[in-house]
């Protein structure tokens, strides 16, 4: 390894054991996290377990405490200004001045990166069906997010930092916002992309990093933690299977109206189809883990806690 | 249908229970206001308590009769008033005469700001929303607003009353003077109050709601300052003072005359002004304004493209409503020069000495108006970095940011564009002043050095846009301490002559040091060390931002 901060550098980001503290509060709390260059890059938490602060500490508009960080080669703090002409930034939450048009702040925050695309602009004031003409205080919160997206998105960035960025959008939007990033991925762009909506981080990101209470739990494609994860199989059987609930890796077997129900972890799959073909198999649904199942998986305490 | 579809005669203009729920926002308001009320309304009272004991601490008899004498010179009359029983001069007297009305615009400033931050503040930022969606009445934040605001003015006229009729001063001020001169100021707060609340119906836009009731503010001032000088030279404008509402307390006269009757027309003033907001609220939405929104430009300008161009396009629609009203009042206070100069055969040694001596009375009087305007001018300056405060603190700062803008550059441009438009400000009062007494004195020499003269006062508001700026960085939750310098070098040099402090302690005042040209010798030394003192305060503020983290949501 022996290049500079150059763009040769192995990842995007790269942060290694970084922490964040708010007084008492700990935000951060040795968090790792990795995306390489021209990846989607799904960042998934519920609200308040870091995923902002992490977007921040990128942006070097909070500094962190220990561990190291590194952005596009550099460092986000020190470097800031220079980092920030290469990526571009919607925040969840968008606040505009309230007497410059939706239209100025477009090209105001593309000029301040480095530069507009025009044509790039105005074809996505279109796609996203937004008047530029209007000032900001007149706009509803979606309307803000299409200002702060299509500024992103027609400028000539290497990453894009996307904190919650559809959370006002409607659904119609929500497929345009999709087909953009797709395009934006096809160009070369590396994404990072925080959401809750699983639905859109499993339908756009290539890999995904889950954090809770300011750490990073898990981390990989969506097929390697779901091989890490549990299969739901309904089956119907010609013979009784006995035994199968001492079968390794066999959780939560139910049976009732001749059904069995199961889950089984993924990576004992194969060796159990074997087992159910000896049984005369007549029906048999398998689906893989959602993303929802994956992400209870390191929540279900909480809500346990909570009383779910 | 259509018949009975006249904008103004709305028929829904009396909605049923459009007073619901005022009890309980007023007791939310009061909680919310808990440190801010007692604030005002004791910050305003310790100013009155320090002008009472302090003149009472300084003046003995032979003061009072050199006061006196200055005091009849309209150039006090307009910074102080009309001057009622200055000829058979006591303390209570130039308590009441000089320096009341200062009072009258805290008070001013207290309901004004109270107004807007109940009414127009929530509309603005959508928590109104949140509240009228409950069974909350149409008027009842209107409503629960006027009444603190009301609860405000009452309590400043009380404890005013109290701490003049308690002041350390022989003779001590008589109980039912001091009463009046504590309800004239409330009245003040009255009428402004009613003000806001038909300003925050105009525009949608919250810092319109302030700023035009600032407007009429200044206008009030203006116009009594005007009738006041009128009337100190038996002009034949001095109905002039009837027509502000500044005018009608300072015309009850306290511990001369003491009359009550002007206040019935704060008094009616304040109900009319209040019936008007009902009934502008009335015809209009929520969040919206009586004025609509217009279509703005879909592209920005070429310029706008770097934090010194969107420093420029946030500032630029308050800079140019200050350089309007600055270059009116220059022209108007410009144009009195003339009657000054008239006058000066009746005046005595005295003020020409205080006035700034051998030139005369024209130069004296343009040199003193350039440390009145450096004063007004210093409050755009400090209000400018809180401007920059807020753009932080409403995230506006975040994606900025976030974009390739380095903190020092984002700092430094919006700080330079303030310096810039402080000068700016300076010069056009100057030259306003300048225009006024040249066409009213037919002397066009008169014009570079009264712009000269304001100009050098910069110095004094760039310290303070300094100290804001170092604040900013260091603790922005201590920027208001900014305001308390201001205060202090204010009254210092606005005052401190008059209240014979020693030149020691009158060298304190940033004001102090440009020295008052024409009159006097432009101070360069001064003025250097000011502006040298200024970077360097804007350096470290740009510092420690680069430090911090920002307020983030």
């Amino acid at each position: 390894m022996t290049s500079t901060a150059s763009a040769g550098s192995p990842a995007a980001i790269e942060l290694d054991g970084v922490t964040k503290r708010f007084g008492k509060v700990l935000a951060l709390d040795g968090l790792d996290l990795r995306v390489g260059h021209g990846e989607v890059h799904g960042f998934l938490g519920p609200n308040g377990a870091g995923k902002s602060t992490t977007i921040r500490v990128l942006l070097g508009i909070l500094r962190h405490g220990s561990g190291t960080a590194r952005l596009l080669g550099g460092d986000p703090w020190r470097d800031a200004v220079a980092l920030h002409r290469r990526l571009a930034y919607v925040p969840g939450d968008v606040e505009l001045w309230p007497n410059l048009t939706g239209g100025e702040a477009i090209d105001l925050f593309a000029r301040l990166r480095g530069g507009v695309d025009t044509a790039k602009r105005d074809e996505l004031i279109e796609r996203f069906d937004l008047d530029p003409r209007k000032k900001g205080r007149t706009y509803s919160k979606g309307n803000r997010q299409k200002v702060a997206l299509i500024s992103a998105l027609a400028s000539d960035v290497e990453l894009l930092l996307l904190d919650e960025p559809t959370a006002g959008l409607d659904p119609l939007m929500e497929a345009v916002f999709q087909r953009c990033i797709n395009e934006a991925k096809d160009e070369g762009r590396t994404v990072l992309l925080s959401s809750h909506i699983l639905a859109q981080v499993e339908a756009l990101a290539d890999r995904l990093s889950i954090i809770r209470k300011g750490k990073i739990v898990e981390t990989g494609t969506l097929e390697e933690m779901r091989h890490l994860s549990r299969t739901s199989v309904t089956v119907v059987t010609g013979e009784p299977i006995d035994r199968l609930a001492d079968e390794p890796g066999v959780h939560d077997l139910v049976e009732e109206g001749g059904q069995t129900h199961f889950s089984v972890d993924t990576a004992r799959l194969p060796q159990l189809m074997r087992e159910l073909a000896a049984h005369d198999v007549r029906a048999l649904t398998a689906t893989p883990p959602t993303l929802e199942q994956l992400l209870l998986r390191h929540y279900g305490d909480e809500l346990e806690e909570a009383g779910v | 249908m259509t018949a009975t579809a006249n904008p103004l005669s709305a028929p829904s203009d009396r909605q049923p229970g459009a007073l619901a729920g005022t009890g309980t926002l007023l007791r939310f308001m009061l909680r919310r206001d808990r440190i801010r009320l007692p604030a005002w309304v004791l910050g305003v009272t310790a100013l009155m308590a320090y002008f009472a004991n302090a003149i009472g601490a300084v003046m003995d008899a032979e003061g009072l009769e050199s006061l006196a004498a200055m005091l009849a010179n309209p150039v006090m009359a307009l910074i102080g008033g009309p001057g009622y029983g200055f000829d058979d001069i006591t303390v209570p007297r130039v308590l009441a005469g000089m320096y009341g009305l200062y009072i009258m615009l805290g008070a001013a400033l207290m309901s004004i700001l109270t107004v807007a931050r109940h009414t127009r503040v929530e509309e603005q930022t959508g928590r109104a929303e949140l509240v009228r969606a409950n069974a909350a009445g149409r008027h009842a934040q209107l409503a629960a607003a006027l009444i603190v605001a009301v609860l405000m003015s009452l309590l400043v006229s009380l404890l005013t009353s109290v701490v003049v009729a308690g002041a350390a001063i022989d003779p001590r001020p008589d109980v039912a003077g001091s009463v009046l001169l504590g309800f004239s100021f409330g009245a003040v707060g009255l009428v402004f109050a009613g003000v806001a609340a038909v300003t925050a119906q105009l525009s949608s836009f919250s810092r319109a709601c302030s700023g035009l009731a600032g407007v009429v503010l200044g206008a009030a001032f203006v116009l009594r300052g005007l009738g006041d000088m009128s009337k100190v030279q038996d002009g034949g404008l001095s109905g002039l003072s009837w027509l502000s509402p500044l005018g009608w307390s300072q015309q009850t006269a306290p511990f001369t005359l003491d009359r009550w009757w002007p206040l019935l027309l704060s008094v009616a003033g304040f109900v009319v002004l209040v019936a008007v907001a009902f009934r502008l609220e009335s015809r209009r939405d929520l969040a919206g304004g009586i004025f609509a929104d217009r279509l703005g430009s879909a592209h920005a300008a070429v310029w706008l493209r770097s934090s010194f161009g969107l420093a420029f396009r946030l500032q630029r629609p308050s800079l140019i409503g200050w350089s309007a009203a600055i270059l009116v009042a220059g022209l108007i206070f410009g144009a009195f020069t003339q009657s000054m100069n008239e006058g000066i055969g009746g005046m005595p040694e005295e003020i020409v000495r205080v006035m700034g001596g051998a030139d005369g009375i024209v130069e004296g009087y343009l040199g003193f108006m350039g440390l009145y305007f450096a004063v007004i001018i210093a409050v755009y300056a400090i209000l400018s970095v809180q401007s920059l405060r807020a753009e932080e603190q409403g995230f506006r700062a975040e994606p900025v940011l976030a974009a390739s803008v380095g903190r020092p550059a984002w700092l430094l441009w919006w700080v330079t564009v303030t310096a810039l438009g402080a000068l700016w400000l300076l010069a056009l009062a100057g030259l306003g002043e300048g225009i006024g007494a040249a066409v009213t004195v037919g002397d066009a020499s008169l014009i570079g050095p009264t712009l000269l003269g304001h100009a050098v006062h910069v110095g004094a508001a760039w310290f303070l846009l300094g100290l804001a700026t170092a604040l900013y960085g260091l603790a922005p939750r201590l920027l208001g301490l900014t305001w308390a310098v201001f205060g202090y070098g204010a009254v210092l040099s606005l005052f401190g002559e008059m209240l014979e402090f020693g030149q020691r302690l009158l060298d304190t005042s940033p004001f102090q040091h440009a020295g008052q040209y024409p009159a006097g010798v432009v101070s360069w030394g001064g003025v250097g060390v000011l502006v040298v003192l200024a970077v360097v305060l804007a350096g470290v503020g740009t510092l420690a931002f680069g430090r911090r983290d920002l307020t983030t949501a």
